[in-house]
């Protein structure tokens, strides 16, 4: 400074700052989602990997995802694939140039929220009324 | 990934639209056999279209999964512990496709185990 004062710089608004926006917080899930999904990507490809290769370890696998806690991750790897399968389709339909508008990308995150949460309730009671738990 | 941004950002778009349908058929499944032990698992890991999607799914998604966790190592992680990440994000997604053909392959042509 031509003064020769100093003053602190001046940084730009940190996270924490920002109010909390619907589109903020489907965008950051998305992200969370696909970074869950690579875990059950991987839990998948074991699965199939013990069933070929080693069956008590395979039995132990299933008998585990079969166990409350085990159902318990497998309802949240349901509701992040159908998360990340529907804002991705609105990903896909962003990139056409559509749906960018604000108000639009309000409605389309809300939306994708709520249904996922719907659809995915509707499969993991599917497959539990499937395997007679329910 | 100096200038490979044009084809990945291809391939990523084009793996997610790949995707829609394998998800799809890939829950249908596990709904429709919940439950199932492995002599039932394996006859149905053993018929050539079910074989053939669960290694599509699998393979196809792990593409997508490796670009995806790129991007996200790129923005959070930097340096030489970058590269390293990048490096076994890469190792880990071919391990998981390799591994998978392989269960299935054998799956298919092997009656024993």
């Amino acid at each position: 400074m031509a003064e020769g004062t100093t003053r602190a710089k001046p940084l730009s608004p940190h996270l924490q700052i920002w109010g909390w926006t619907v589109t903020m917080a489907s965008s950051i899930t998305h992200r969370a989602t696909g970074v869950a999904l690579y875990s059950g990507t991987i839990i998948l490809a074991l699965w199939v990997v013990l069933l070929n290769f080693h069956a008590p370890s395979f039995a132990h696998l299933t008998t585990f995802l079969a166990s409350p806690i085990g159902v318990i991750i497998l309802s949240g790897y349901t509701w992040a694939l159908i998360f990340h399968l529907m804002n991705g389709i609105r990903h896909l339909y962003w990139d056409s140039g559509r749906g960018l508008n604000y108000e639009t990308a309000k409605k389309t995150a809300w939306f994708i929220f709520i249904a996922s949460f719907v659809v995915s309730a509707f499969i993991v009671w599917s497959a539990l009324s499937t395997r007679g738990a329910i | 990934m100096a200038h490979k941004g044009t084809s990945t950002f291809i391939i990523q778009r084009l793996t997610a639209v790949i995707l829609i349908p394998l998800i799809g058929w890939f829950l249908w499944s596990v709904v429709a056999h919940a439950g199932d032990d492995i002599v039932a698992t394996r006859a149905w890991a053993e018929k050539p279209l079910n074989a053939v999607m669960l290694g599509a799914f699998i393979s196809i998604g792990a593409i997508h999964m490796r670009i995806g966790m790129f991007e996200v190592i790129q923005d959070y992680v930097h340096g030489s512990l970058g590269s390293l990440l990048k490096m076994l994000n890469w190792a880990l997604s071919l391990l998981v496709i390799g591994l998978t053909w392989w269960s299935l392959f054998e799956i298919s042509f092997t009656r024993l185990f």
